[in-house]
């Protein structure tokens, strides 16, 4: 057993970290979480620098490493800055299935433009609630090719995405009987809405999408028709890891600021650091965050390993989620009134690490899963 | 056996703010929220209306309403969904210093005013430097004949924008004893050297004009100091008692309407098939939530008749501030959680009612300083 990171691992993440310093600018953040803008200058920078896709094979504009390297990156970029780690980790939302079963051209098409920075991928998966079996977006034949009805929920990026993956039903049968596809921004028949206002996560805008009598052929298919459910859900468990790894990096970021904070903020004639109350507080910060770390590493790390442990998988966005939701609570606290204020940072911080637990799916629905996972359906 | 005895003067009393702030109030909500501070119009209908100031004796333009009527306003208060409208400031923790411890003369100077809403009042005890320690102010109030010179900086200000008048805590510089040394002015929003610097952007409370306050050589009369002089900090530990228990009000209050919307919403919201109220693991979250949200009733109902009665109750008054501030987290927390993804739209009123509760776990006292309070009475 060994619980060290790799030499090309350290330096990853050290890279990663000493990008996110240098280049996170904090006003430039304040600016773009009020005004709900994307980081696109931001992310062009990233994928230059090779921060982005790093799991995907080289020939499609990665760099074949594992979904641990990439999960080191996002939880550097987070712990710098909850709002911008956030948007540019999600930026590639969806790549997952198409490097799990999409054909080579489709590939080529998508992810280096994502990998280089310079297209955003989005998937639209959820609907009116987190039911994923049966799903009401249907693709049904029509005469020659396919088309596909239904309304898509909360949908990342929507209008700023080049292409977004859709998944829908494809038959009566089987609630699991479903197929993906590929489509660009522009196909005819796809309508996007922004949601308008969000708590948290803001630079990553959110819409909902309708699909209305939207012509597609099997040539957009990822992988086998019929088959998609398997691929969506070995989609979502890479997305739990990734997101499990930013609830790390802003559990970590919060905890910086803390501590920096209560050393140098004086009352009753000393740093608050010295009294027990926010000691504790600190403490507790480090033994979720410390926890949810191990639990996502030992994630990826699985998958990496070809042995995916799913019900680590399934705990790791939980975990991560929930140790940021706690140490930015407290953070908060630990700057009192200054921490409620827009311009002290963490503000952005409680409200992103929110986002992030009820991002995809909340908390009761991993729970649900690994239920099932260790006792079975009933 | 109901804790709280409402007359039907209550309860008539009740029914027309309802009304009132059905009309005047919750149209304009989302326009506040995003202009960040309530006209202060509004708060002038709202004193004509009377619901401002309840308590004040009917010589100063009051009705000499008893605390029931501040409860009451708190309360319904919170289902405009906004918090800028900060009536309970101004009534309930402001204006009773100027109630308590000014002189006849200001009491007749200012008091009609602050009841008409033609007066909306704030404190200012909080500093860029100086929160929970309050005796290490540095904002100074310096002797010069007739009046003192008030140099320094106030941060964090509610109703900072819109008061007219302030209750402002300084520090006599040449009195050694900081405990000794600190005095409350009422200053007037138009006095030179008194400048409203600058409104602060905040996770919530968008509607409430939160501000920096400046004083730069700022001349204020002599007889605008409340009580005796070195009196000020003792003036300020009396007062926070209702203080605390305001917001133990609020927070409750708070929690009662993010439970009701998100038991409605779960029962009308479906998913896998079923409405989200008839999932066990959802059902007994709430319970959970109903469960602390009715202790938290019971304890407060408890202390506001304490203290219509007069009665002391420093400690449990902090404690309820920070158990109900806390618990109203929590329930906005589970709240959002049970509302799901749709609860990240600021569009779902839940997402405001979390933004704003938070706060109510650092102002008046942080949630640190009451335990500390309450360790402190408990002698340990």
């Amino acid at each position: 057993m060994d619980f060290n990171l790799t030499q090309e691992q350290r330096d990853i993440q050290k890279a990663a970290q000493e990008f996110a310093k240098g280049e996170f600018d904090s006003d430039l953040i304040l600016e773009l979480d009020k005004n709900q803008q994307f980081p696109l200058s931001m992310l062009k920078k990233a994928g230059d620098l090779g921060f982005l896709g790093v799991h995907y094979p080289e020939a499609f504009g990665g760099q074949g490493l594992g979904v641990l390297d990439n999960a080191l990156i996002m939880e550097a970029f987070c712990r710098q800055d909850s709002g911008l780690g956030s948007a540019l980790g999600l930026s590639d939302f969806g790549s997952e299935m198409l490097l799990d079963r999409g054909r080579e051209d489709q590939l080529d098409t998508v992810l280096p433009d994502v990998a280089r920075g310079e297209r955003v991928l989005t998937a639209a998966l959820l609907e009116d609630g987190y039911s994923l079996a049966p799903l009401q977006t249907r693709v049904v034949r029509d005469g020659e090719g396919y088309r596909i009805d239904g309304l898509k929920s909360f949908v990342p990026f929507g209008d700023f995405a080049r292409h977004m993956i859709i998944v829908c039903q494809a038959g009566d049968q089987d609630p699991y009987t479903q197929t993906a596809f590929l489509l660009q921004r522009e196909t005819t028949g796809v309508e996007i809405t922004p949601v308008g206002q969000k708590v948290g996560m803001r630079m990553i805008p959110l819409s909902h999408v309708a699909l209305k009598d939207v012509k597609v052929s099997l040539e957009n298919a990822i992988g086998p028709e019929m088959k998609a459910h398997a691929l969506l859900r070995g989609f979502l468990d890479k997305a739990r890891i990734e997101a499990g790894a930013m609830g790390v990096g802003i559990a970590q970021g919060a905890l910086d600021l803390a501590m920096d904070y209560s050393k140098k903020r004086e009352q009753f004639g000393r740093a608050i650091v010295s009294f027990d109350a926010i000691r504790n507080k600190l403490a507790n910060m480090c033994v979720d965050l410390e926890m949810a770390r191990l639990m996502v590493y030992k994630a990826a790390w699985s998958v990496d390993c070809g042995k995916p442990d799913r019900r680590c998988i399934l705990m790791s966005k939980a975990v991560g989620a929930s140790a940021a939701l706690t140490a930015t609570n407290d953070a908060l606290q630990i700057y009192g009134g200054y921490g409620y204020m827009t311009e002290g940072q963490i503000e952005h911080f409680y409200r992103d690490a929110k986002a992030l637990s009820l991002f995809l799916e909340p908390m009761q629905t991993q729970k649900n899963l690994l239920a099932d996972e260790m006792v079975g359906r009933t | 056996m109901e804790i709280l005895k409402h007359t039907d003067e209550h309860l008539k009393f009740r029914e027309r703010l309802r009304a009132f702030l059905e009309k005047e109030v919750t149209p304009y909500v989302e326009e506040w929220e995003k202009t960040g501070v309530v006209p202060k119009a509004v708060w002038k209908k709202m004193g004509e209306a009377g619901f401002l100031c309840t308590d004040i004796p009917q010589v100063y333009g009051g009705m000499g309403g008893d605390f029931l009527y501040s409860v009451i306003v708190t309360e319904e208060l919170v289902h405009t969904r906004h918090t800028g409208l900060t009536a309970p400031l101004h009534s309930d923790i402001v204006v009773p210093y100027i109630a308590a411890f000014g002189s006849e003369e200001l009491k007749r100077k200012y008091l009609p005013g602050c009841v008409s809403g033609e007066i909306v009042t704030a404190i200012a005890m909080t500093e860029p430097s100086v929160g929970s320690d309050l005796a290490s102010m540095s904002t100074t109030a310096v002797d010069d004949g007739d009046h003192v010179v008030i140099n320094g900086e106030k941060t964090y200000i509610s109703n900072g924008i819109n008061c007219d008048l302030l209750v402002l805590a300084a520090k006599d510089p040449s009195v050694e004893d900081p405990y000794r040394a600190i005095d409350l002015y009422l200053v007037e929003a138009e006095t030179r050297g008194f400048e409203k610097s600058k409104r602060l952007s905040k996770l919530g409370w968008h509607s409430q004009d939160t501000a920096e306050l400046l004083f730069k050589d700022c001349r204020v009369p002599k007889a605008n100091r409340l009580g005796m002089k070195g009196g000020g900090f003792l003036m300020l530990m009396e007062k926070l008692q209702q203080e605390r228990l305001m917001c133990a009000i609020m927070a409750v209050a708070a929690a009662e309407k993010m439970l009701d919307m998100t038991i409605h919403f779960c029962k009308e919201q479906h998913d896998f098939g079923r409405p989200l109220s008839k999932f066990q693991g959802n059902q007994f979250k709430i319970v959970d939530m109903a469960t602390e949200v009715r202790l938290g009733r019971t304890f407060l109902e408890k202390l506001i008749a304490d203290h219509m009665e007069g009665k002391a109750i420093v400690v449990e008054a902090s404690m309820a501030k920070s158990w109900t501030t806390e618990m109203a987290s929590r329930v906005a927390d589970g709240c959002m959680d049970l509302y799901g993804s749709r609860s990240c739209v600021e569009e779902y009123p839940i997402a405001r009612f979390w933004r704003d509760v938070r706060v109510m776990s650092i102002f008046a006292g942080t949630n640190e300083i009451m335990r500390g309070i309450v360790a402190k009475f408990m002698g340990l």
